[in-house]
């Protein structure tokens, strides 16, 4: 079964906005993320499990608001009290994660097609976020996560990498096509490239 | 543009939340027998005040938890936030 691509209609490779003159490795990449497993862990209010020795592809889960643990090939986002977002390469992940978290504590839910997921990278992503999100960036670092909204779209920020800065963002895939627009049109004022 | 502190995220613009109500208003009791008019009371009734007020807000858009908040209605300073099975 081939899989179809939340932005498969709106995303077209290529150079936009004010991009002239302008040396194309300085400009803002944009592209999509496909391919990702994307598990949401939430424990129980009543459980009583401890989850300090529970480890997923040897990542511990983030005790700490807005911290990532990461890997390689998987992060895991802290998204509120006993609510964790497990973002992966690995797609047989899953199997794993069901057998390491009982039915009776947790919650396990598969969001990987449920997601649509944008990737910014270079220095001025920040400040395209900054154009429709209230978060205060500057405070921002790598493996930090927040939750916030983008002109009206409630969106999960990941940063994967400070230099050159690298943000995920999460968006429900209905949203996707909105995000995009709205993400693409925050670049056009300093070029962008979409690839 | 108000600034909110989350219990748990920190400082966050409304942006991110939702008002939840009167947050010193009390569900009856579960399976005592209650009248029309303390139904009435729970349900409809609440007190508009000027000055310090305690009050339900979601971080809908953030971790989506409930908690409490005491603010000033007339300032809108908010004076603290805590967790909801916390005393202000």
């Amino acid at each position: 079964m081939k899989s179809i691509s939340p932005l498969e209609n709106v995303l077209k490779k290529g150079l936009y906005g004010d991009h002239e003159d302008k040396n194309e490795s300085n400009l803002t990449k944009v592209k999509e993320i496909k391919n990702l497993l994307i598990v949401q862990i939430v424990q129980y209010k009543n459980s009583s499990s401890q989850i300090k020795d529970v480890s997923i592809d040897g990542l511990s889960l983030p005790h700490e608001a807005l911290k990532v643990t990461a890997n390689s090939d998987s992060r895991i986002l802290w998204c509120g009290p006993k609510n964790w977002l497990l973002v992966s390469n690995k797609k047989d992940l899953l199997q794993t994660v069901q057998k390491s978290f009982t039915e009776n504590d947790f919650a396990v839910t598969d969001l990987s097609h449920s997601r649509a997921i944008i990737e910014l990278e270079g220095e001025n992503s920040k400040e395209i976020l900054k154009k429709g999100c209230p978060y205060n960036f500057n405070e921002l670092r790598k493996n930090n996560c927040v939750n916030s909204v983008f002109n009206g779209i409630t969106i999960t920020i990941d940063m994967t990498n400070d230099n050159p800065i690298n943000l995920r963002l999460f968006a429900l895939r209905s949203f996707g096509e909105s995000l995009f627009h709205s993400i693409t049109d925050a670049c056009l004022e300093e070029g962008y490239k979409v690839y | 543009m108000l600034y909110i502190k989350c219990p748990y995220c920190g400082m966050r613009s409304q942006n991110e939340f939702a008002y939840g109500g009167d947050a010193t208003v009390k569900r009856p009791e579960l399976n005592k027998e209650v009248s029309d008019k303390e139904w009435d009371t729970f349900v409809y009734l609440r007190k508009s005040p000027r000055g310090k007020h305690l009050e339900l807000w979601h971080h809908v858009s953030g971790c989506r938890q409930w908690f409490k908040a005491q603010r000033d209605t007339v300032t809108h300073e908010i004076f603290k936030t805590a967790e909801i099975k916390e005393d202000i």
